[in-house]
């Protein structure tokens, strides 16, 4: 495997059973992923973008192929490994921001560090520094019911950001905003991709999003397409 | 762990009407249990003097009502490892009027050895003398004659129903018990009551208070103190003091069964709608259960968390249920008299009512936290709820 790969997938597939029915979600997905880019997936619905992005950040087992991020294959590892090597390596940012309503942003920040072994003050004071990180240093104590959809996206990202993961996977983190949210938590991703090193996976369908990306590739009917080939219309 | 409890707490008050109500539930079924479970507590596990082990109450054989002979009392007291024997019998009649509140235990008895007999009745030796040697003289428990407003030298009346006989009384001793129980009754000499019967009556007591030497001589004492009367025209039935006040409590039907049946169809009941409210809070938040595991909350930890969400508020509730049974018990105090002393709330009733709500807690949320805590994250990331 090439060091510089952060990400390396091999002939990846995911087949869903939906009662009778069975589903290739993603067939046969080979990508490489350096570190440091800045990546968006592209495509329609259904087309397989956001289970290749569940697979990379091991919520979801693949049905055949392998996945390696930062060189660990995913498949040796049990669900208690996975779940701690993803507390450590990865930040999960949502379309729907899925902040915790009864804590308050700071608290919401906080939570992925509960499985770190930091004492309470060094635990607040990490959740401080990415919040202030997002521009929301003077939102801490706001419940996400007191906060704008962008708002709210940032305290994700904060979320994501604040195990000081090297891996950021994003689905849809525009999907729910209005335009100026959504530059701004692009800018932000952009900026964590280039001021500190980053690596950022993007799934999205704005092609407005997607030029923030270093990189895009395309998915269709769950197959990716090779590098520059664009989905037919 | 200890980290995840405000996190679990703050959960735990995620939708606050129905959390009260839930804690509500509880608690009000909880007062109930603990209540309940202080009445089977005080009827078969009162704390009792360590006398009691030595005592034995003789009785007749067929029942409580017909009385044995005066006669038996040295016969009893030849049995090898019997250190006193005293007669009691009870007199019932009047005092006042026939409200409950005027009601107290009353007996006939031999003053020279009442209080050998049941030496954890402590007594002033002065006032003891005074009783004794007064034909007319009463004892009291210090409890009756708060309950009562009697002092001493003060003349009393009790009015003859069972036996047709007035008595005139003085109270001459105030004595203390060690419990409620022993505390509110009233002594005064049974030759005094016989004087104004006929012959027919005279001679006969209602029960034999035996003191045994040792617990290990207890039963058989007992056996010997039977067999002794056997052939005799009122037979007896001997047992342990314990085993005589319990059969009171028989005479109610099987009140065992009946307390326990009680509290088991309240701990199911608030179970299911304990379960309930779980299962529904639970079904609300799988796809937060999604987002918790998404980052890098195991099963197991999600499964506690969901766990001590509900026993915190099982406990909450639990804590209110206590409080309000410990203050009703506090507050009604003596008028909650239960066969052989007053209510209480010891403190074993509190934790058994606290373990209680902490298994329903406990129970409540485990199937619906397993089932959620299993739910594949794509799955719950895309559950509605």
């Amino acid at each position: 495997m090439n060091n510089n790969f952060i990400i390396e997938t091999k002939s990846l597939t995911k087949e869903y059973k939906r009662d009778e029915f069975r589903i290739m979600a993603l067939h046969q997905a080979s990508i490489q992923i350096e570190k440091g880019e800045f990546l968006a997936l592209m495509g329609p619905s259904g087309s397989g973008k956001s289970t290749l992005l569940h697979l990379i950040a091991a919520i979801d087992r693949p049905s055949s192929g392998e996945v390696t991020v930062l060189g660990q294959n995913l498949q040796a590892l049990s669900d208690k490994e996975i779940a701690r090597w993803r507390n450590e390596h990865v930040g999960f940012v949502f379309q729907t921001f899925n902040l915790i309503p009864v804590l308050t942003a700071r608290e919401n920040v906080e939570l992925p560090l509960l499985l770190t072994h930091l004492s309470k003050k060094e635990r607040i004071d990490h959740a401080e520094t990415a919040l202030k990180l997002v521009g929301l240093g003077d939102r801490m104590g706001h419940y996400p019911r007191q906060l704008s959809g962008g708002q709210e996206q940032r305290v994700a990202i904060a979320r994501a950001i604040v195990t000081d993961p090297a891996l950021i996977l994003a689905d849809e983190p525009t999907g729910d905003l209005d335009s100026q949210s959504a530059n701004e938590v692009l800018t932000i991703l952009s900026k964590l991709n280039k001021e500190q090193n980053k690596t950022v996976v993007m799934v999205t369908h704005d092609p407005h999003a997607a030029k923030f990306a270093s990189k895009i590739r395309h998915l269709e009917k769950g197959e990716l397409l090779p590098k520059g080939v664009l989905p037919q219309v | 762990m200890r980290k995840y409890i405000p996190f679990a707490f703050k959960n735990s008050l995620r939708n606050k009407r129905r959390t009260i109500l839930t804690i509500a539930s509880i608690s009000v079924s909880l007062f109930l249990l603990g209540v309940l479970i202080a009445v089977y507590h005080a009827f078969y596990f009162r704390a009792a003097p360590p006398e009691q082990a030595l005592r034995l109450v003789m009785r007749n054989r067929v029942s409580l009502t017909f009385s044995i002979p005066e006669y038996y009392e040295p016969k009893i007291r030849q049995i090898p490892g019997v250190k006193e024997v005293v007669s009691r019998s009870w007199f019932g009649g009047i005092y006042i009027d026939n409200r409950p509140e005027y009601f107290f235990p009353r007996f006939g008895t031999d003053p020279e050895r009442i209080f050998k007999v049941y030496p954890e009745m402590t007594i002033d030796p002065e006032q003891l003398k005074a009783f004794q040697s007064e034909r007319t003289a009463a004892a009291i428990g210090k409890t009756l004659a708060e309950k009562q407003n009697l002092r001493l030298g003060q003349k009393i009346t009790l009015k003859g129903d069972i036996y047709p006989v007035d008595l005139e009384l003085t109270i001459r001793a105030i004595f203390e018990g060690t419990a409620d129980s022993s505390d509110n009754v009233m002594y005064f000499h049974r030759k005094y009551v016989e004087e104004g019967l006929v012959n027919a009556r005279k001679g006969l007591v209602g029960t034999f208070a035996i003191l045994a030497e040792s617990a290990e001589a207890v039963p058989r004492i007992a056996r010997e103190a039977d067999e002794m009367f056997r052939n005799s025209d009122r037979q007896t039935k001997t047992d342990s003091e314990r085993a005589f006040q319990l059969s009171f409590v028989s005479m109610l039907g099987n009140v065992k069964v009946f307390l326990l049946s009680i509290c088991g169809a309240v701990v199911f009941t608030i179970l299911l709608v304990s379960a309930n409210t779980m299962a529904m809070s639970v079904r609300e938040r799988i796809k937060e259960i999604g987002v918790l595991r998404t980052l890098g909350f195991t099963t197991d930890k999600v499964l506690a968390m969901i766990i001590a969400e509900a026993v915190i508020i099982a406990m909450l509730g639990g804590l209110l249920g206590c409080l309000m049974a410990f203050a009703v018990v506090q507050v009604l105090g003596s008028s909650l008299q239960v066969m052989f002393g007053t209510l209480r709330m010891p403190p074993v009733v509190l934790l058994i009512s606290l373990g209680v709500a902490f298994a329903i807690g406990l129970l409540s949320s485990v199937i619906p936290a397993y089932n959620a805590s299993r739910v594949p994250i794509t799955d719950a990331l895309r559950h509605l709820g």
